[in-house]
């Protein structure tokens, strides 16, 4: 699998690159800032792009806007943001773009080369990932202790699962052979089953996805 | 002083009967002659008011000139003399007495000739007054000067009556046109004049300019033969009669303004508000434009009275300024209108009078300023605190955190290198690799606590949902907040939301906690509510008080609620200004 490494952090750039190679990766490139990732993208047209949330100039999220910059123009890469903060608004925000192909996760999760190397290889298989201590935030800590995800039928768990893999509702519709409308209507009853409000910029889909991923 | 001014009472009243008894034996009958009732009225007006002035404003020059223009006046009318040489001097000096009401009347109220052009109209009535009689007579006699009825001019040495008369023409023409400059100047004066300037004036600038009015009317029926009979001389000395009069009024006036002081004392007894204190002393000097201004030592400069830095008016006349001493130090200026210069001795006296009560003025203003200075260090020292947690947080990110994850890569890596039969090696690594990744945490937890990133980056609404979510006891968050606050109001409402959540987690025993954040601009409210056994007290821990002070560096405030058994309620407010 091709992937790129963007870091402004020379020794953590490089260690990651030397690790990922260790994995198995074909680390195709290597960037220090935003600019550089996006044109790396365009030249080297990797499978996954692994980006450091904070880099230059401003050192705060230029890693989540390119992300989002890299999701518009060329959908396919997955991506994979890395940071020292526990930031579920991030997470969310990230998310909102599409969950299929997109993973949030702590930085220090890199010392497990195993779980790292799944991680970015679902990545590429167009899932999700989602770090367990930002879901662990994102969780509503009142939930009742008989999780609802418990009280989803059979059916409505396939959706959701298929949800988790950033398909749409007509692509669930055709791999489930039944119409787009049936889908919605199983959408609907996950929502209410997992007690997600109606909320203005729609987040219901995320949660359900964070949820569903939270339980696995 | 009082036996000279004795004195010249006794020449000027010596002087003044000689007059009248010409006066009363005058033995021609000219239109321009005053008569004993009119020789008496402006003699003894001019006499009376230059007397009195001089001795109630001796350093005002008014006084002296107006005696002097008295003792003109009455030489004046040593043209009604049969002597020939006696006549004669009465001759060249019948008209000096008009520079003298020139002088009068441009130089008041400051008893200066203030203006080069001033200085000249006077010198120019002289000449024309003097000089060109001087002139006229060295060619004419009787008919020549106009009076036929008259004794011979001794000083005559041509025989040319007709020159004489054409010198005596353009005497009057250049007079005529002098006047009207100086009607004009007066016009000008009243409409440049302030307020208090013109209140003052107004008497004597009205006078004058009717006396100078009918002075026109004199030389115009003159010139014409007469066509008014005596109407424009009457109308003439009857107003120049009035304005020594209307200037001893002004004095006196201003002897009574004085007098306002006693009452501005009695008010000063009470207590007032500095705006009180203003008003007491604009009444008493009769300029309401009046403005305080407070002498702060420390730093060399006046203040207002609310503390704000005034540069005292210079030299240009908008306004004017006079400096109150105590014991030698100044310790406040009035700003007030020019007009109150020419009374220098009433805002004297104002000030002796108000000079303690301007000196607690000015303490309290100089503790307003110390007041707004210390707020601003305590606003400056919150700041530099944000500023310094921002660079401590940086430095660990950049620094620390990102050794740590290196080595967490390294550990990484040897584990994977691992041969399969390595013995206890690799749940050595595994364990090393679970330590290391419990302190990055730890690590992260504590930057995240010197300087939430999300914050600067997301803003408060964002900053407060994640601490809710992350906090121990479950929180019910309502945020009614709409646009990004100061960096400073935000850092306070989100540290104060995180104490106080700490606080309910550890001490209440509540099952859970609602936080409340509304903005009603310009004030930020936040109300952290648990349900837990109350009874907190209002000292606190050393992380509230340490918020309080950071509240109140920013000019807002905190309250503790907590009745006990029912819940801890923690209220900050802070204006967003």
């Amino acid at each position: 699998m091709r992937v790129v490494v963007a870091d402004d952090a020379v020794i953590l750039r490089e260690g990651l690159a030397r690790l990922l190679q260790e994995a198995g990766f074909d680390v195709v490139g290597l960037a220090a800032d935003a600019d550089e990732l996006l044109e790396l993208v365009e030249s080297a047209e990797p499978d996954v792009a692994i980006v450091d949330i904070r880099m230059p100039p401003t050192h705060t999220d230029e890693g989540l806007r390119a992300a989002q910059e890299i999701r518009r123009r060329r959908p396919a890469t997955g991506i994979l943001v890395l940071s020292q903060h526990v930031h579920p608004r991030y997470a969310l925000e990230l998310l909102r773009s599409g969950t299929d192909g997109i993973g949030y996760l702590l930085k220090e999760r890199v010392s497990d080369l195993a779980e790292l190397s799944s991680s970015i290889e679902r990545i590429g298989q167009r899932g999700s990932v989602l770090d367990p201590a930002v879901v662990g935030q994102l969780v509503d800590k009142r939930r009742p202790s008989n999780d609802p995800l418990e009280q989803l039928t059979a059916r409505e768990r396939e959706v959701l699962a298929l949800m988790a893999e950033g398909r749409s509702n007509r692509a669930i519709g055709e791999r489930l052979y039944v119409t787009e409308h049936t889908i919605e209507k199983h959408v609907k009853n996950i929502f209410a089953t997992l007690r997600l409000p109606p909320s203005p910029d729609d987040h219901r889909r995320v949660l359900a996805v964070v949820a569903y991923l939270n339980a696995q | 002083m009082s036996a000279r001014l004795s004195l010249i009472a006794v020449a000027g009243a010596a002087a003044g009967a000689a007059a009248l008894w010409l006066a009363a034996h005058s033995s021609y009958d000219r239109p321009t002659e005053p008569g004993v009732a009119l020789t008496f009225v402006v003699g003894a007006s001019l006499f009376i008011s230059g007397l009195l002035s001089w001795r109630q404003r001796p350093d005002n020059r008014l006084g002296p000139v107006m005696v002097c223009t008295g003792f003109a006046w009455f030489a004046s009318l040593l043209i009604e003399v049969q002597t020939g040489w006696l006549y004669t001097v009465g001759e060249a000096v019948q008209y000096v007495y008009v520079a003298g009401f020139i002088y009068i009347l441009l130089s008041f109220p400051a008893g200066r000739l203030q203006t080069t052009l001033n200085r000249c109209l006077v010198m120019a009535a002289l000449v024309l007054g003097v000089g060109f009689e001087l002139a006229a007579m060295l060619f004419g006699d009787r008919r020549g000067l106009r009076c036929t009825g008259c004794p011979h001019n001794v000083i005559r040495s041509f025989a040319d009556n007709e020159r004489a008369l054409k010198i005596l023409d353009l005497q009057r023409i250049l007079g005529g046109a002098l006047a009207f400059t100086v009607i004009c100047l007066v016009v000008l004066r009243w409409f440049r004049a302030s307020r208090p300037e013109r209140r003052a004036a107004a008497p004597v600038l009205l006078a004058g300019s009717i006396a100078l009015l009918a002075l026109i009317g004199t030389i115009v029926n003159d010139e014409t033969g007469n066509p008014f009979d005596r109407a424009p001389a009457e109308i003439f000395f009857y107003s120049f009669a009035l304005v020594p009069l209307a200037v001893l009024l002004v004095f006196l006036q201003r002897r009574l303004a004085r007098g306002g002081v006693a009452g501005l004392v009695v008010e000063l007894g009470e207590p007032t508000a500095p705006a009180g204190l203003r008003e007491a002393l604009a009444r008493a000097l009769n300029d309401p434009s009046l403005e305080l201004a407070f002498w702060i030592p420390a730093e060399s400069r006046y203040v207002d009275p609310d503390g704000l830095p005034v540069v005292l008016p210079g030299a240009e006349r908008e306004r004017s300024s006079t400096v109150v001493e105590r014991d030698g130090q100044p310790i406040a200026a009035l700003v007030h209108d020019p007009a109150l210069d020419h009374d220098a001795e009433l805002v004297r006296s104002v000030c002796a009078a108000a000079a303690l009560a301007l000196e607690n003025e000015r303490l309290h203003a100089e503790l307003r300023a110390q007041l707004a200075e210390l707020q601003a260090s305590r606003a400056r020292l919150v700041e530099a605190t944000d500023a310094e947690r921002r660079r401590i947080e940086r430095d660990l990110h950049d620094g620390t955190q990102q050794r740590l994850v290196s080595i967490a890569m390294s550990l990484g890596l040897l584990e994977s290198k691992l041969p399969a039969g390595a013995a206890d090696a690799p749940a050595l690594v595994r364990e090393t690799r679970e330590a290391l990744a419990l302190a990055l945490a730890e690590l992260r937890d504590l930057t995240q606590g010197i300087h939430p990133t999300l914050l600067a980056e997301r803003g408060l609404p964002a900053a407060l949902d994640e601490l809710c979510r992350r906090a121990a006891l479950p929180v019910q968050l309502e945020l009614k907040l709409d646009h990004r606050l100061p960096d400073q109001v935000e850092s306070a409402a989100y540290f104060f939301t995180s104490e106080a959540l700490t606080n309910a987690a550890k001490h209440s025993h509540a099952g859970s906690v609602r936080v409340r954040a509304s903005i009603d601009m310009p004030v930020l409210t936040i109300e952290v509510a648990d349900d837990g056994i109350g009874g907190a007290g209002t000292g606190g821990g050393s992380g509230l008080r340490g918020l309080t002070d950071r509240i109140e560096a920013l000019g807002g405030r905190m309250t503790v609620s907590s009745p006990p058994g029912r819940g801890t309620t923690l209220r900050a407010e802070i204006p967003c200004a």
